[in-house]
């Protein structure tokens, strides 16, 4: 089975600044992973495919260049360790929201939004990800 | 007159068309392209297209946009542009907790729908009772 991927590449000019961080700031969003400085990943999906290919066309505006590739790894053994990493990313926001939920001031609202934002970059569903909505839902009061 | 805007359309495109038949041009008639297809037919304006007049501009969406190029001034058509902006994209700042359950529904619509006229049709339901809704209360 060939794994496929999106890769966007783009450049945008260095000024002004905040076009620069907004482009950045949104593929972050969208828990792109950023590989050796050159390339952004994310899983190829209808959303993850509109996502970029809006975001090509709003770094076209800005007057940078940007081209959007689907495209598989012809070293298989690394497809696991690109889902490992996407994996990986999210786990950390998990564990942060499980321990969060231990303190005895836990910020359920602060925690459960936190929790939202990480399921949308959750593509490979994490197992993790399913324990802390339990402990969430625990924590609400309205464990399943 | 003629509109023409790409297939398997989802919360931007159905809120366009609904926005330009309720708003812009009652006799619309829409035409529907392959995503990326080569020349697009004469004679029809292109929206939610990139590139086009009538797209994402400036971070918004392309139901934004037509607000805007339209004149459209009318406060809970405005509400409605910013619950798109942020169910169509990926936005840096979201203040509207609705937005991810349209864009979530409006999906699921065209999955339902046989071809893009009927997710039209069925769509233009959801921002009808949607444009109720925040007329009758602004603080929905």
């Amino acid at each position: 089975m060939s794994v496929r991927w999106l890769l966007l590449l783009y450049k945008v000019p260095r000024e002004p600044t905040v076009a620069r961080v907004s482009v950045w700031r949104k593929l972050k969003r969208l828990g792109a992973l950023l590989l050796h400085d050159a390339v952004w990943v994310l899983p190829p999906s209808s959303r993850t495919r509109e996502e970029l290919q809006w975001l090509a066309a709003e770094i076209r505006e800005r007057g940078g260049d940007a081209m959007l590739w689907e495209a598989s790894l012809c070293s298989d053994g690394r497809n696991d360790e690109l889902v490992g990493q996407f994996v990986a990313q999210v786990d950390a926001v998990y564990a942060e929201i499980l321990a969060g939920l231990k303190r005895p001031d836990a910020d359920l609202a602060g925690l459960s939004k936190r929790y939202q934002q990480a399921r949308l970059q959750d593509y490979f569903r994490s197992p993790l990800g399913e324990r802390a909505r339990q402990a969430l839902l625990a924590a609400g009061g309205r464990a399943d | 007159m003629r509109w023409v805007t790409w297939e398997n359309i989802g919360v931007d495109r159905m809120g366009c068309a609904w926005l330009i038949r309720r708003f812009v041009d009652p006799s619309a008639e829409f035409v529907f392209v392959a995503a990326g297809a080569g020349p697009l037919p004469d004679g029809a304006e292109p929206f939610d297209i990139p590139g086009a007049r009538l797209s994402h501009r400036g971070g918004h969406s392309s139901f934004h946009t037509i607000v805007r190029e339209y004149g459209l001034d009318d406060p809970v058509l405005q509400r409605i542009a910013q619950l798109v902006d942020e169910a169509d994209v990926t936005q840096e700042v979201t203040i509207e907790p609705a937005a991810p359950g349209l864009d979530l529904i409006c999906r699921g619509l065209r999955l339902t729908s046989p071809d893009d006229r009927t997710a039209v049709e069925r769509g233009a339901l959801i921002y009808d009772a949607l444009y109720a809704q925040l007329a009758a209360d602004p603080s929905s």
